[in-house]
C-alpha cells in the first residue's frame, strides 16, 4: 500500500506568524491552502516573545529605524531588505491592529511605544508583556476565518525536490498520533519551522524549536547562509536560560556584578544597559569568566529592578516578575535577579529573496520553494539582530511570500508525487526505531547542547571550533547507534525527539564550520583570536552547503549595501 | 540553591492501543528547589523511561501545551514550582491527565471537544480588515482595559477540565470559550456584538448553563478569570436585550433575589426556581459535588451575610436591567 499522496495548491510547514500570514494571504487568493505543524498553531513559539515589534509609527523616525537595524546587524543585513521593511512597519503594525491585535495605548488611543536595546527612539509596540501572544492569537484567528486548512500534530521530516530542474514539489509528513505518513503535494512549499537556539546548552527557546527546516533542505543540498550567527541574549534566568525580556531594561533594570558595579559603565558608556545585545551579553560573560560573577556557582550577574515602583512592574512587567518567582523563587520588585546570556535567537537560516523565494545558491532560485521568519535568512539581521525586529520580520516577509506565491503560481506546475516518495522518512524513522545502541535521545542531545555552548558559545576560538567539529563526529557515530527507547506508534514523542535531534547535529555543523572559517568578529560571531571585524575578507555571507557524507563547504557572498557604508560600531 | 528533596510520584500510564485499562505507575526522584513540575515529567522521561508521552513546548507558561493534573487539581505543568505543591500535597503525587476518560497515551488527551467550542464562538474579530491601513483605531486605555485579560488565555484547558458544568453538559461550551466570545464582544472594533451575544445565549450550550462554582477562576494559570467574563456577558445580553425568557435567564432573576435575601446565594433554591423541581434533580451530580467542597448550603440553611442591607443597596445600585 502505496503512502497517500494529498495535493494541494500550496502547503505550508510552520504556523507561527511567518506561516499564518503567507497562509491567510494565498488562502484569501483564492489557493487550497495546507498548513502542517508539529504543535497546535496557538503553541508556535512566536506566542512566547514577550517585549515588542518594532515600527517607525511616526513619520520622521523612518530614517533612523532602518538605521539602527543595519548598524545592529554589524552592515552583514541587506540593506534593500532592511529599507523595505521597516518603510511598511507601520502599516503591517496597523494591519495586526485592524485583524484584532490588542495592543497598549497611549492617552490619546495611539498604540503605545517603548524603548529597546541598540534603538535611537522608542518604537517598540507592546501588549504589556505578552505581545508575540497577542499577534500570533490575531494572526492565527484571521488565517482560520480566511479557511485555511490547519493540520496540527504533524511533523514533516522531507522536502520533495528535483535537483535537476531545481523544483519543489510537496513535503513528506507523518501525524504524531498514529504514526501515519503522508505525502503533501503541492504547487509551491514554504517553511516556516522557526528558530535552532535549542541547539545550545542555555537557551531561552521553546522544546520545538529544533531547527528541522534547515537541515531538511540541506540534506537535499540546498544551501544555508550565516548559520554561524547565534544571538546571545543577556538576560536569561540563571539555570533555565528562560528569557526575561529587554523590557526589564527598556523599563530601567540595572546590571551588577558581585563587585556591586554597574559594569555596562566599561563596556558601552552611553548606551549602558541599552547597548544591543552581543555587546551587553560579552559583558556579563566577560565579567563572569573574570571571577566577578555572583549566585552560587559564580555563572550570573544581577539584574536589579528594585528602583521602580512596584506599579510600573505590576502594569509593564507582570508576566516576567511571575517567571523570576516561578524558576528563581525571586520577586524583581523587592529584590534582585540572577541572569546569565542566553542562546536566543537565530540571524542564520534558509537563504531567500526580499520576496521570500528560497536561493539554491548566489544566483539561483528553487522553483516553488519559500521560507520566511526566524527560520529564513533575507538577511534582515545580519551579524546581530535587533530586539523587537523579528516578529516584524516573521510577519512582513511571512505575508510577503504569501504575496509571491499568489503572485508565481500561474507559472508552476504540479509535479506529481508517487507514494514511493515517502521512503526516505520512512526508512528514517524505522532505523531509529530499530537501532539498540547503548545511548539515549537525551544523553547525545545533552552532549551536543553543552558542547555547543562551551566552544561554539559567546566566545569562540580556532581551537574551541576545532575541537566542536571533532566531536561533532563522534556525536554523530552515535547517534547512527542510538536507542529509541519507545517503540509504540501512539505520540511516539521519543521518536519525535530523536527525529529533531538528527537534525540538531546536522544544522549545528553549519554553526561550527561557519564559524571557524569566518576568521573575524562581527556582531554576534566573537572570535578571541580575532576580535576585530574585517570587511575587506568578511564583508559577506556564508553560504553553506552539506554533501552526503556531512561534509560541508562553504562559498562567500555579497552583502546588498545601500545608503550605509560600513563605519565601526559603537555605543 | 543545592537543598533536595526526595519525592514519589505516582503516574498515569495508559496507551490506548495495546492497553486495556491504564496503570500508575511509581517513579522516585530528587527535586531541587527551582524544578517545576515539567521538569519532573522531563526528568522521568529522559532518566527512568522514555516511553512517558506528554504535550510541551514553551516551557514557561506561555504555550498552554502541558496543562495536567496533580491530586486531582488541574495545573500548567511548566508553572508550578514542584516544592510548593508539595506545600499542599506532601511529598508523594498523582500525575494525571486533565480527563483520564479522554487519554490516548499517558497524559496525551483528545482535546476535540475543547477545540470546538474554540470554533464555536466565532473565534477573530469580525469586520473589514484594511489591508494597508494608515491609522490604528484610536482606542483609549480604559477601552482597551475592558478586554480585562481576557486575551490572555492560552488555551491550555485547565479551566475546561475542571468545570463541573462541561463534566455533565457535552453542549455547554465551557468556560475558555466563553471567555472568549467576551474577548470579542468587548473589543469596541468588533462589528458582531449581538451576534456574539445570541450564540451564547443559546440554552444548553451557553452562559445560563455555568453553575457559578469558580473553579475556572480558581485554576486559571494566566488570571483570565472566566467566571467573571461569564457574568459580563450575562450582563451583554440583557443590555442588548436578547435574553429570552427561558430557564436560563429565570436564574438570573432568582440569583438576584437571592442575593438580596440572604446575601450569599442559596444555590439549591437557584436551581429548584429556574428548571422546577423535576429539573433540578438532573443536576444532582454538580449539587453533591458542591457540598463536597462546601460551595453548597443545605436547602433552607443559607446564611446571611452581615452586611446584608449593604448587598441589598449594592444590588439596587447595581441593576441597570430590568428583570
Ligand atoms: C522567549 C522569546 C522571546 C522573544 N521576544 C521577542 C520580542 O519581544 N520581539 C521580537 O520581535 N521577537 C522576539 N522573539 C523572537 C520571535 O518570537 C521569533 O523570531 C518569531 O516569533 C519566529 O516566528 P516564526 O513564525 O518564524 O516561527 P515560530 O513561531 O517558532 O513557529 C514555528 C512553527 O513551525 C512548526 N514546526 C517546526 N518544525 C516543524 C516540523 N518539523 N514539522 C511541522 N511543523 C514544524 C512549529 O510547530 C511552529 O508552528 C522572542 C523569542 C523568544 C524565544
Ligand atoms: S464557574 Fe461556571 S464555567 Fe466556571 S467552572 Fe464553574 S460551572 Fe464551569
Ligand atoms: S481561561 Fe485560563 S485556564 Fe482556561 S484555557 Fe484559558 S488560560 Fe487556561
Ligand atoms: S510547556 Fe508551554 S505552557 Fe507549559
Amino acid at each position: 500500500m502505496g503512502t497517500p499522496v494529498h495535493k494541494f495548491d500550496v502547503v505550508i510547514v510552520g504556523a507561527g506568524l511567518a506561516g499564518c500570514a503567507a497562509a491567510k494571504t494565498a488562502q484569501e487568493a483564492g489557493l487550497k491552502t495546507v498548513v502542517l505543524t508539529k504543535l497546535h498553531p496557538l503553541r508556535s513559539h512566536s506566542g512566547a516573545a514577550q517585549g515588542g515589534i518594532n515600527a517607525a509609527l511616526s513619520e520622521s523616525d523612518t530614517a533612523s529605524h532602518e538605521f539602527d537595524t543595519v548598524k545592529g546587524s554589524d552592515y552583514l543585513g541587506d540593506q534593500d531588505a532592511i529599507e523595505l521593511m521597516t518603510r511598511e512597519a507601520p502599516q503591517t503594525i496597523r494591519w495586526l491592529e485592524h485583524m484584532g491585535a490588542v495592543f497598549s495605548r497611549n492617552d490619546d488611543g495611539t498604540i503605545a511605544q517603548r524603548p529597546f536595546g541598540g534603538q535611537s527612539h522608542p518604537r517598540a509596540c507592546y501588549a504589556k508583556d505578552r505581545t508575540g501572544l497577542t499577534c500570533l492569537q490575531t494572526i492565527y484567528e484571521q488565517a482560520h476565518r480566511a479557511g485555511v486548512q490547519f493540520l496540527d500534530e504533524w511533523y514533516v521530516g522531507d522536502l520533495l525536490y528535483d535537483k535537476s530542474s531545481d523544483q519543489a514539489y510537496g513535503v513528506v509528513a507523518y501525524s504524531l498520533k498514529e504514526t501515519e505518513f503522508a505525502i503533501f503535494n503541492a504547487k509551491a512549499v514554504m517553511f516556516a519551522t522557526g528558530g535552532y537556539a535549542r541547539a545550545f546548552g542555555i537557551n531561552s527557546n521553546a522544546h520545538a524549536n529544533t531547527g528541522d527546516g534547515l537541515s531538511i533542505l540541506a540534506r537535499h543540498g540546498l544551501p544555508l547562509e550565516d548559520m554561524e550567527f547565534v544571538q546571545f541574549h543577556p538576560t536569561g534566568l540563571a539555570g533555565s536560560g528562560i528569557l526575561i525580556s529587554e523590557a526589564a531594561r527598556g523599563e530601567g533594570g540595572h546590571l551588577y556584578n558581585s563587585e556591586n558595579e554597574r559594569f555596562m559603565e566599561k563596556y558601552a558608556p552611553s548606551k549602558m544597559e541599552l547597548a544591543p545585545r552581543d555587546v551587553v551579553s560579552r559583558a556579563i560573560e566577560k565579567e563572569i569568566l573574570e571571577g566577578r560573577g555572583v549566585g552560587p556557582n559564580k555563572d550570573s550577574v544581577w539584574l536589579d529592578l528594585t528602583h521602580l515602583p512596584e506599579e510600573i512592574i505590576e502594569t509593564r512587567l507582570p508576566e516576567l516578575r511571575d517567571l523570576a518567582i516561578t524558576f528563581l523563587g525571586r520577586d524583581m520588585a523587592k529584590e534582585r535577579i540572577l541572569i546569565r546570556a542566553t542562546a536566543h535567537y537565530s540571524m542564520g537560516g534558509i537563504p531567500t529573496d526580499i520576496d521570500g523565494r528560497v536561493r539554491s545558491g548566489a544566483e539561483r532560485k528553487v522553483s516553488g520553494l519559500y521560507a520566511a521568519g526566524e527560520c529564513a535568512c533575507v538577511s534582515i539581521h545580519g551579524a546581530n539582530r535587533l530586539g523587537a525586529n523579528s516578529l516584524l520580520e516573521a510577519i512582513f516577509f511571512g505575508r510577503r511570500a504569501g504575496e509571491a506565491i499568489v503572485q508565481d503560481i500561474g507559472q508552476l506546475e504540479l509535479r506529481e508525487a508517487i507514494g514511493t516518495e515517502s521512503d526516505r522518512l520512512s526508512g528514517e524513522v524505522s532505523a531509529l526505531l530499530r537501532n539498540n545502541g547503548p545511548d539515549t535521545v537525551h544523553a547525545i542531545r545533552t552532549d551536543l547542547q553543552q558542547s555547543m555552548t562551551r566552544n561554539a558559545g559567546v566566545f569562540r576560538t580556532r581551537a574551541s571550533l576545532l575541537e566542536q567539529k571533532a566531536y561533532l563526529a563522534t556525536l554523530r557515530d552515535r547517534f547512527s547507534q542510538m536507542r529509541v527507547g519507545d517503540k509504540s506508534k501512539l505520540y511516539n514523542t521519543d521518536l519525535q525527539e530523536a527525529l529533531e535531534l538528527g537534525h540538531m547535529l546536522d544544522f549545528s555543523a553549519f554553526i561550527v564550520e561557519g564559524a571557524l572559517a569566518r576568521e573575524e568578529s562581527r556582531g554576534a560571531h566573537y572570535r578571541e583570536d580575532f576580535p576585530e571585524r574585517n570587511d575587506e575578507r568578511f564583508l559577506q555571507h556564508t553560504f553553506g552547503t552539506m554533501d552526503p557524507s556531512g561534509k560541508i563547504a562553504l562559498e562567500y557572498t555579497p552583502v546588498t549595501l545601500g545608503r550605509h557604508t560600513p563605519q565601526a560600531r559603537t555605543y | 540553591m543545592y537543598e533536595k528533596r526526595e519525592m514519589t510520584f505516582r503516574v498515569f500510564r495508559f496507551n490506548a492501543q495495546s492497553d486495556y485499562l491504564p496503570a500508575y505507575k511509581r517513579y522516585d526522584l530528587t527535586v531541587s528547589k527551582e524544578e517545576v513540575m515539567l521538569d519532573v515529567l522531563n526528568r522521568i522521561k529522559w532518566e527512568q523511561d522514555p516511553t512517558l508521552s506528554y504535550r510541551r513546548s514553551c516551557r514557561h507558561g506561555i504555550c498552554g501545551s502541558c496543562g495536567i493534573k496533580v491530586n486531582g487539581r488541574a495545573i500548567v505543568a511548566c508553572k508550578e514550582n514542584v516544592w510548593q505543591l508539595a506545600e499542599l500535597y506532601g511529598e508523594e503525587m498523582v500525575i494525571e491527565p486533565q480527563d483520564t476518560r479522554l487519554a490516548y497515551k499517558d497524559l496525551i488527551i483528545d482535546k476535540s471537544r475543547f477545540w470546538e467550542s474554540y470554533r464555536a464562538v466565532t473565534p477573530w474579530l469580525e469586520g473589514p480588515v484594511e489591508e494597508k491601513p494608515q491609522k490604528e483605531h484610536l482606542i483609549e486605555p480604559n477601552y482597551a482595559e475592558q478586554i480585562d485579560e481576557a486575551d490572555h488565555c492560552i488555551q491550555c484547558g485547565s479551566c475546561f477540565y475542571s468545570c463541573p458544568a462541561a463534566a455533565v453538559n457535552e453542549a455547554y461550551l465551557g468556560p475558555a470559550a466563553l471567555a472568549l466570545a467576551y474577548r470579542f464582544s468587548t473589543d469596541v472594533r468588533d462589528k458582531s456584538h449581538a451576534n456574539r451575544l445570541r450564540a451564547v445565549n443559546e440554552p444548553g450550550s451557553g452562559i445560563w448553563d455555568c453553575v457559578k462554582c469558580v473553579e475556572c477562576s480558581e485554576t486559571c494559570p494566566k488570571g483570565v478569570e472566566p467566571l467573571s467574563k461569564i457574568f459580563a456577558l450575562h450582563n451583554q445580553t440583557f443590555e442588548a436585550g436578547v435574553h429570552k425568557r427561558n430557564v436560563a435567564t429565570r436564574h438570573a432573576v432568582v440569583f438576584k433575589r437571592s442575593i438580596e435575601k440572604h446575601g450569599p446565594l442559596d444555590e439549591a433554591e437557584n436551581v429548584r426556581y429556574s428548571e422546577g423541581s423535576l429539573g433540578a434533580l438532573r443536576h444532582m451530580r454538580e449539587a453533591f459535588a458542591m457540598l463536597r467542597r462546601g460551595k453548597l448550603p443545605l436547602p433552607g440553611r443559607v446564611h446571611k451575610s452581615h452586611n446584608h442591607s449593604e448587598v441589598k443597596t449594592l444590588i439596587q445600585s447595581a441593576s441597570k436591567n430590568k428583570f
